[in-house]
């Protein structure tokens, strides 16, 4: 647990949140080698093309996905390369779009299908710094909670040294904070500028950057993961264990179980909602399930005070999650944002270096590309409300939690720098206004992570 | 009419940076693309099958993994992909390279009416290929092309150079090397990917093309790299001007560019 100056091992950790012995690395690396061995035993992927709809027949049951269609201009008018959309049927669709998948979003809006709790996200911050080599120290991680976040926000960061000379840092801030002035990524350097990450990092490099929101609402916010036609795998369906901060090997359990579960219906050539549902009940079966349930309350606690979620975390687990046995409530994200007149703006600051990168450098390292004559894929609904209504009462805070800066403040509006954009979709969750709509930028614009 | 449109695979330079102790390439997390320009040379050949209804061959040389920009191509619609790969070729330099591909080309037919390249490959910069293969089949040499347009065995083309353009008419064969004011390269589509998937590349080793083995890879290239450094950084003024009002901001960027006699 950090503080401003130093910080405190916790004395107890619980068993599953050790990790000794586990191998370290990158997950783009390890998706790759993964995307790789599925080719070879005969799957087929195609990159690039961004399926912008779904597609629904009279009965209301999925049968496809459109993708969007390239080269329009940025008044959406067709260029000399203009590709249409096009249409792919399918039996069934299997929807892993990642953190607030705006498909599955859409299709949990419409169809009803959201959890008991609404989804509470938090966005990490990560970037990859270069030090000189240090074979020795591969395989040491840190994971902290407290400083740089107050006591009310849950925000903890992570170190991974993970090659000789590569060490992963990121830091993770609860989206429910309340001050409109938080700012992510300066939070992040805060993090990287304690002495306890400076014992990993200090003389390092930053090379590469990413920004993600994470779903850790955890059981509560699990929306219905099936439907007729379709299924719902990994953080698009919520599937994050919200006291470890964990998701993948969810994610992997529920992409192997939607594939058995689409074997069994390729096998009896039954496609119904009620065979699909057999996801639902091997998942429902699985011991990461029984994990999610002993979790259950763990992020809600922490909504309340850091203080109070350390207890509240700590009875979930000697008691296997049967206390707090009600569903502690929280309510949607952006509900969390109070007024620039009852916060402290923070004034901390230190000068850009190699290791502490501004946003713009660090937003240039994320390798995000989108062509710059396509339509903005970030729409300010109402752009008046911006400046008469946001900026009045909470200082803009797209301005300050956008991790890739994509909203700058002109003299008389929000300028949205779209080809910023890093797809993390902070400013869906975090918009106090609910003014701010992402749609899909062309097809295999974006991010280009290759190590993260 | 045959179209055969010469592609490179090539490391994405946008990310690329050079270990500053051992003066090479840092691979790690760099990806391998088509080169861009080849995409341009690439779009002038389909254009040429949708409106002659020419055939479009793509030739690369590289390791095995180059296959991939050949199937990239033949998702944007090109009929065929060979892929010369051999130990052989390793270590080619502009004079190698442009020997082994003039044979390639010969091998797949001993007469093509155009040859396109992209004006440059984005790794080496060099722009030799182009020329160099034309000088190996004789052929006519147009560069820096922008514009084509083909009527039966004539065509008339536009370069463009620092001073101007030229209009050249003319008949093939010919060799073009392409620039990136030409035509928009078009996209893949999903069905175009998916035919590609399954379509056959020809691979041809150095003993299909009949090549001379002295005149192939390290041992066929005079050009020997000497040294690789990152150009030191310039002294410059730096300014910043973007914090003032927006008018002030741009006058000041005129007042600046006047005096250094840049602007009048």
């Amino acid at each position: 647990m950090l503080t401003e100056k130093g910080g405190m091992q916790i004395p107890w950790v619980p068993g599953l949140m050790h990790a000794e012995g586990y191998p370290v690395g990158s997950l783009t690396k390890l998706t790759i080698y993964l995307a790789q061995l599925c080719e070879k035993e005969g799957a087929e992927i195609y990159t690039g093309f961004a399926a912008t709809e779904l597609v629904e027949d009279a009965q209301g049951r999925i049968i496809g996905v459109k993708t969007g269609a390239k080269g329009l201009d940025h008044k959406g008018g067709q260029k000399s390369n203009y590709l249409p959309a096009e249409e792919i049927r399918a039996k069934t669709v299997v929807l892993g779009e990642g953190a607030f998948g705006v498909l599955t979003n859409r299709l949990l809006n419409r169809k009803k299908m959201h959890g008991a709790r609404p989804q509470s996200y938090a966005v990490g911050v990560k970037e990859i710094i270069e030090v000189s080599p240090n074979p020795d120290r591969v395989g040491e991680i840190m994971h902290t909670f407290g400083y740089p976040s107050d006591m009310k926000t849950y925000g903890g960061g992570f170190v991974y040294w993970t090659a000789p000379n590569q060490i992963m840092v990121g830091y993770v801030y609860g989206l429910d904070y309340a001050n409109p002035s938080a700012n992510p990524h300066k939070l992040f350097r805060k993090f990287k500028a304690h002495p306890a990450v400076q014992a990993f990092i200090r003389g390092g490099k930053a090379v590469a950057y990413g920004a993600k929101v994470i779903p850790e609402g955890g059981y509560y916010s699990v929306p219905q993961l099936y439907n007729d036609g379709v299924m719902i795998v990994g953080d698009a369906g919520g599937l994050v264990d919200s006291l470890r901060i964990k998701g993948i090997h969810i994610a992997m359990i529920s992409g192997r179980l939607a594939g058995e579960t689409l074997a069994e219906c390729w096998k009896k050539n039954d496609f119904s909602k009620q065979q699909l549902g057999q996801y639902d009940v091997k998942l429902k079966a699985d011991p990461v399930w029984q994990q999610l349930k002993r979790v259950k309350n763990v992020r809600a606690g922490f909504s309340k005070h850091m203080f109070i979620g350390v207890m509240n975390a700590g009875f979930a687990w000697a008691t296997c999650g049967a206390l707090p046995f009600w569903q502690v409530s929280m309510e949607e994200d952006y509900k969390g944002m109070r007024p620039l007149s009852e916060c402290k703006p923070d004034e901390w600051d230190i000068p850009t270096s190699q290791l502490q990168p501004d946003r713009l450098t660090d937003v240039f390292m994320s390798g995000t590309k989108h062509e710059e004559d396509q339509p903005c894929h970030i729409r300010i609904l109402d752009k008046d409300r911006c400046v008469k209504e946001c900026l009045p009462k909470y200082g803009a805070p797209c301005l300050h939690f956008c991790p890739a800066q994509v909203y700058t403040l002109e003299e008389d509006h929000i300028q949205v720098d779209f080809s910023n954009c890093m797809h993390c979709k902070t400013c869906q969750v975090k918009d106090p206004l609910r003014n701010v709509e992402w749609n899909f930028p062309q097809g295999g614009d974006g991010p280009r992570y290759t190590r993260m | 009419m045959h179209v055969i449109v010469c592609i490179k695979q090539v490391p994405d330079t946008t990310n690329v940076k050079i270990n500053p102790e051992t003066n090479t390439l840092m691979r790690d997390g760099v990806e391998s693309i088509l080169n861009p320009f080849d995409e341009y040379a690439l779009e002038m050949g389909l254009k040429l099958k949708d409106t002659q209804g020419a055939r479009v061959s793509v030739i690369t040389m590289g390791p095995p993994q180059a296959d991939v920009i050949l199937r990239d191509a033949i998702a944007r619609g090109a009929d065929d992909g060979v892929l010369l790969t051999d130990r052989a070729f390793a270590g080619a330099d502009t004079l190698a390279t442009s020997y082994a591909l003039s044979l390639a080309i010969r091998k797949v037919n001993e007469h093509p009416d155009l040859v396109l390249f992209g004006k440059q490959a984005i790794d080496g910069d060099t722009a030799q290929v182009g020329p160099g293969v034309s000088e190996y089949l004789g052929y006519t040499l147009l560069c820096n092309v922008k514009s084509l347009t083909v009527q039966g065995n004539h065509f008339q083309a536009e370069s463009v150079y620092e001073e101007g353009s030229d209009i050249w008419e003319g008949e093939f064969p010919c060799v073009m090397t392409v620039l990136k004011e030409a035509p928009a390269p078009r996209f893949a589509s999903l069905k175009g990917c998916m035919n590609a998937r399954k379509a056959k590349t020809q691979w041809l080793a150095a003993k299909d093309t009949n090549a001379d083995p002295e005149r192939l890879g390290l041992k066929g290239s005079p050009t020997k790299v000497v040294k690789i450094f990152s150009p030191p950084v310039r002294d410059c003024e730096m300014k910043c001007v973007w914090k003032s009002d927006k008018a002030k901001a741009l006058s000041s960027i005129l007042d600046a560019l006047k005096k250094k006699g840049a602007l009048k």
